[in-house]
């Protein structure tokens, strides 16, 4: 088991918060552990609150909140040490901070998962500050590393010219849950089923993969497939546990049931490509 | 016995231009009572001699005013590094000129390890090395069995050898940035920033929080000072619990050597970062002195990662990065100033001294409040104006001089150039535009020792020998008021420190020579004996 890791980048005021505050409010059954760099902005319903202290919430269902203080790493270590793992470990990026260098740790840590890094833009500040000889080189490398970008403040129709990548409107999407931490194997209730905003997509992953092949289609899955999980049949009984987001893949021996989960943006891609896709590897 | 202790000295050089020298100061309640000679404490009573101290010249104890504790917990790894170091135990490490040497020293140092324990080692700098870089095949000549790491002088970067490697997986398949990979598709065995390096610093146990604020490495910063007659020394930018400064206090009783002025780190939002600072001000005892916060804006010069302003870097490097953005350190400055809170603020390149200034600036425009003290760290690019706005502004500027010895020569060849270089951490200019200034080591960056950063100051040798800038030469006499006073003003505790004198706390360097007569050349060689702190003498 590997957990896994989403960092939330963007500029001060970009939203982040925001983002979290829906996050926390969601009804999607994970039990996230949520790092951010102060709790001034959170907004968390009162009655949720199980337990609260200077450095750490948490909420009746699951849900810890915490400061991480001047050292991230060591509280990413002090969470990988504990024997009772979220299901998601979230970091919220400091305004300025690059966010892949926290993110890249997922890459580099066996126990962790690469969840990706979600990049919060404001839709009426971003292109003045992707200009600003002071800070838009760091503020555009942020949006650069991300595999989701999410715009924020459209609601008076202004999107952001300097962004040339694809990107979501934050207001048209109505859980961030998925976006953000995926979805579990067994939250995909009927196979065919979609919800607004996403393609959600299942499969059953039993067809036997050696390692560099299971690698090699997974590189070919469509665009838009943002986030692949789950585990697939691997040689001699075993199992490969697989992590995708954007353009990273991970696969490693795993423990358990086999089986995959997809989530894709509404739009950019049909369950019909998907299927095609996956079932091109069925040899 | 009388309470009244006469200590007598070859010479004391007071700081105090009341009475700039002296043979004997008297000593009550951990206080200078009376500076003069072997009578001047008569008119108080009864007095005893102590002669102990009768062959040494004494100095007020000296004052580093940026250095970090680490420097004292990092000797419990093998020191890999290109110069001479000493360790809290007064044993000489070596520098290690080449690889072969690096080799030798840790093979040699290995053979003391329990046969189950990793081998770490910290302090190499490949930038003064000719040699190919250091990789796992170096190290697997160390060990094939026994993992090791070892952290560069700047803490950024490690290298490990292929155990290591093979404890965390890293291989061909490893897609983490900061693993470095050879021609061949496999890691190399060097690892750059903290993501890469997270797992093996997990495995291996290396744990930077660990390096302080435990008993030890709180026992060694204070032998680390003691040796270089350190009496008062800053721990700047730590995380600081409430738990931390329980196990500081349990340890920094009267009779502990050294007084540590920590700085909390700021992290996210300012309001509750000056919450945590005055409660932690509230904390405070004479040893252990809270309150102040430390803020990070830019990078390292040497790292192409602090902010420059044009023409940039030699080299054509992109401009650095920000650690804050310039928003938020006008927040935290405008909160800080609000709430009356000193700030140190790291500053090496010059638009990240700009910057902070401006935030400064406003903050006093919207928040005016005389005696706030904010120090600029590092000041290393700051140029007149720049200087001149500081002194405007109340700020005081501490000045990173050991760079000019350790990293002058890469700064005209390969960072700033030669003009820039020249003017770097421009203590002369300080000193003529009336800014209030002290000279630091940022130990464990560059070794601890208020004397050697003098002498760089002086001096402005670089490891080649060549003169960066000789028009920014002290004098040794103002080099040692920076050392001394300078820097006890830096930390608002110029009423207490920094000179012999009436009613300020007994805290004296002993040292072997007078370091107003010796060659300036040789003011860094000047024999430090240990120290007095509150009227107790810790001699080496
Ligand atoms: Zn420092």
């Amino acid at each position: 088991m590997k957990l896994p890791l989403t960092v939330i980048g963007g500029y001060l005021g970009a939203g982040k918060t925001t983002l979290i505050n829906r996050l926390l409010a969601e009804d999607h059954g994970l039990r996230l552990m949520i790092m951010v760099n102060d709790f001034g902005a959170l907004n968390v319903d009162a009655s949720l609150i199980a337990a609260a202290s200077e450095d750490l919430i948490a909420l009746t269902n699951g849900c810890v909140c915490c400061t991480m203080g001047a050292d991230l790493f060591l509280a990413i270590g002090d969470v990988l040490d504990r024997s009772d793992w979220p299901d998601h470990l979230v970091v919220e990026a400091s305004g300025i901070a690059d966010p892949a260098a926290i993110a890249q740790v997922a890459l580099a840590e066996p126990d962790l998962a690469y969840g990706g890094i979600v990049t919060v833009v404001d839709a009426v500040a971003f292109d003045r500050l992707a200009d600003d000889p002071q800070i838009g080189v760091q503020l555009r490398a942020q949006v650069d590393v991300a595999d989701v970008v999410v715009v924020s403040k459209t609601a008076a129709g202004a999107w952001p010219a300097r962004l040339t990548g694809t990107a979501l409107d934050l207001a048209t999407v109505a859980l961030v849950a998925p976006l953000i931490c995926g979805i579990a194997v067994g939250q995909v209730p009927d196979r065919r089923a979609s919800h607004a905003d996403y393609v959600r997509w299942q499969a059953a992953a039993d067809t036997v993969f050696e390692k560099e092949e299971l690698l090699a289609h997974l590189a070919a899955r469509p665009d838009g497939l943002f986030r692949v999980k789950g585990y697939v049949a691997a040689p001699r009984g075993q199992v490969w546990e697989v992590h995708c987001v954007g353009r990273q893949m991970t696969v490693s021996v795993g423990k358990g049931p086999v089986g995959l989960v997809g989530i894709g943006l509404q739009g950019c891609v049909t369950l019909p490509e998907v299927d095609a896709w996956w079932n091109s590897g069925d040899l | 016995m009388s309470d009244i202790t006469v200590f007598a000295a070859r010479k004391i050089i007071t700081m105090d231009d009341n009475c700039p020298q002296a043979t004997h100061v008297a000593v009550r309640d951990g206080r200078v009572l009376a500076v003069g000679d072997a009578g001047c404490a008569n008119q108080w009573g009864p007095v005893r001699h102590d002669d102990r101290l009768q062959d040494a010249v004494l100095m007020p104890g000296l004052v580093e005013g940026h250095a970090h504790m680490m420097a004292g917990g990092v000797w419990r790894y093998a020191y890999a590094g290109f110069h001479d170091r000493i360790d809290p135990d007064g044993v000489l490490w070596p520098g290690s000129t080449d690889l072969n040497a690096v080799i030798g020293g840790l093979k040699d140092y290995a053979e003391g390890l329990n046969p189950d324990a990793p081998l770490i080692g910290w302090g190499f700098d490949p930038i003064f090395l000719s040699d190919a870089r250091l990789n796992r095949s170096h190290l697997d000549q160390i060990s094939t069995d026994r993992p090791i790491a070892i952290l560069f002088s700047n803490f950024h970067l490690m290298c490990v050898n292929s155990k290591a490697l093979d404890m965390v997986g890293y291989g061909s398949g490893t897609n983490a940035e900061g693993v470095i990979k050879g021609p061949d598709g496999t890691p190399t065995g060097e690892l750059q920033e903290m993501a890469a390096m997270f797992p093996i610093m997990r495995r291996l146990g290396i744990d930077f929080r660990g390096l302080s604020q435990t008993p030890e490495a709180i026992n060694a910063y204070a032998k680390v000072a003691q040796r270089v007659g350190v009496t008062t020394i800053t721990d700047l930018f730590s995380s600081i619990t409430d738990a931390d400064v329980d196990v500081m206090l349990d340890i920094m009783g009267d009779d502990f050597p050294l007084r540590i002025v920590p700085a909390l780190g700021v992290m996210g939002d300012p309001v509750a970062m000056a919450d945590k600072a005055q409660a932690l001000a509230a904390r405070s005892t004479d040893k252990l002195r809270l309150g102040a916060v430390k803020l990070m804006t830019d990078g390292a010069i040497q790292g192409w990662t602090a902010r420059m302003r044009w023409p940039g870097y030699v080299g054509g490097q992109p401009n650095g990065l920000w650690n804050t953005a310039p928003e938020m350190i006008h927040a935290i400055c405008a909160e800080m100033q609000a709430r009356g809170i000193q700030m140190h603020i790291h500053v090496n390149g010059d638009e990240a001294a700009e910057v902070s200034l401006d935030a400064i600036e406003a903050a006093l425009r919207a928040h005016p409040g005389p005696g706030h003290r904010h120090v600029l760290q590092h000041c290393q690019m700051m140029d007149r104006d720049l200087f001149q706005r500081a002194a405007e502004l109340g700020c005081c500027t501490n000045i990173f001089s050991n760079h000019i010895y350790y990293f002058g020569d890469q700064h005209v060849a390969l960072t700033i150039g030669k003009d820039r270089a020249h003017r770097m951490d421009a203590a002369r200019t300080a000193t003529d535009v009336g800014v209030h200034y002290a000279l630091h080591s940022d130990a464990p960056v560059t070794p601890l020792g208020p004397l050697l950063t003098a002498w760089c100051a002086v001096n402005r040798r670089t490891m080649s020998g060549a003169v960066l800038g000789a028009r920014q030469c002290l004098t040794v006499d103002e080099a040692l008021y920076a050392i001394t006073m300078g820097a006890a003003y830096t930390l608002k505790l110029d009423g207490e420190i920094g000179s012999i004198s009436v009613g300020k706390r007994a805290d004296f360097s002993v040292l072997g020579r007078d370091p107003t007569a010796v060659n300036p050349m040789a003011l860094r060689d000047v024999p430090v004996l240990g120290t007095v702190s509150g009227g107790q003498v810790h001699l080496l």
